[in-house]
């Protein structure tokens, strides 16, 4: 049976482990807000929700639907 | 002409002002009668349109796959879509566009039929204690990162659980997608996304305690 080459904890995986995930958000309650925080995006460019764009940053499966949703958006003009 | 089943009839071609949205989205859904009907099929036509676009943009995912795959992605995702709104329907509360709000019902749909599509013959490994820590220090760093690469490794074995360490592998080193994780494990995205929060908080705490992170500083710090 062939071994598997070790996991390696790399700098990136780091970067990512040690991300500050405060304020916290769910991802239900990133779903729940997305429409509301990209309508309001649209209309006003400079709105920030910090408690979005943190988990944003740290869930890959909820930024990439939100990034998504974002240029679907654009696309409707 | 074959007859559409009565659960499925907004598949059918839509026969009087196709192009036309109603007026209240969340009434047209609720009320029986033509209006009804009418809003079902442009609903699932928003939802197509979502679920076409994910599956577009997840289409490196699906590289040993013909666009019949897509397609059937799509469509699958869009119907199931199309359920998980309908039992929300009575949650919308018009803080958004009825649109906007449809769309990541597709989005989410497909962006999950996808990963589930991509990762259906890969194994996810769950295991807590076989990994290194690797830094890739350049010559001059070496001692600073070896000093770190041992520091992350206590701060890992020391102040996670066994299961924090199994998911914070599978999610951060393996890069299993979360939603597919949550699948295999009889569990869902937000139970994993909070069990990787509590990991990322102890490892914060114990390195910052080591002096290798500062204090409460900003998202993205790296050590």
């Amino acid at each position: 049976m062939t071994e598997q080459p070790p996991r390696a904890v790399t700098r990136k995986v780091l970067h990512n482990l040690t991300k500050n995930t405060q304020p916290w958000l769910s991802c239900d309650d990133c779903f729940a807000l997305l429409d509301e925080y990209f309508d309001r995006r649209l209309s006003d460019p400079g709105f920030v929700d910090v408690a979005m764009a943190t988990h944003l940053d740290a869930c890959p499966a909820c930024a990439e639907e939100a990034a998504s949703l974002q240029a679907l958006l654009e696309a409707d003009g | 002409m074959t007859p559409v089943g009565q659960g499925e009839f907004w598949r059918s071609p839509a026969t009087t002002d196709a192009a036309r949205d109603p007026e209240d989205w969340v009434v047209a859904l609720s009320m029986d009668g033509p209006d009804h009907h009418h809003a079902l099929r442009r609903l699932h036509g928003l939802l197509l349109r979502a679920a076409r676009h994910q599956v577009s943009r997840m289409g490196t995912l699906l590289y040993d796959a013909g666009p019949d795959l897509a397609d059937e992605l799509t469509h699958q995702a869009a119907d199931e879509a199309m359920v998980a709104l309908l039992a929300k329907l009575h949650t919308f509360q018009g803080r958004s566009r009825f649109t906007t709000w449809a769309y990541k019902f597709g989005i989410l749909q497909a962006a999950t039929e996808v990963r589930s599509h991509a990762w259906r013959s890969r194994q996810v490994v769950l295991d807590d204690s076989h990994y290194t820590v690797d830094l890739g220090p350049s010559v001059e760093e070496y001692a600073e990162s070896a000093d770190l690469a041992r520091a992350v490794r206590r701060a890992i074995d020391q102040t996670l659980t066994p299961h924090q360490r199994r998911i914070m592998l599978a999610l951060l080193v393996d890069a299993v997608p979360i939603d597919v994780l949550a699948e295999r494990l009889g569990t869902n995205r937000n139970a994993l996304y909070k069990t990787l929060h509590d990991a990322r908080v102890r490892v914060r705490a114990d390195l910052t305690a080591a002096g290798y992170l500062r204090a409460a500083t900003a998202n993205g710090n790296e050590p």
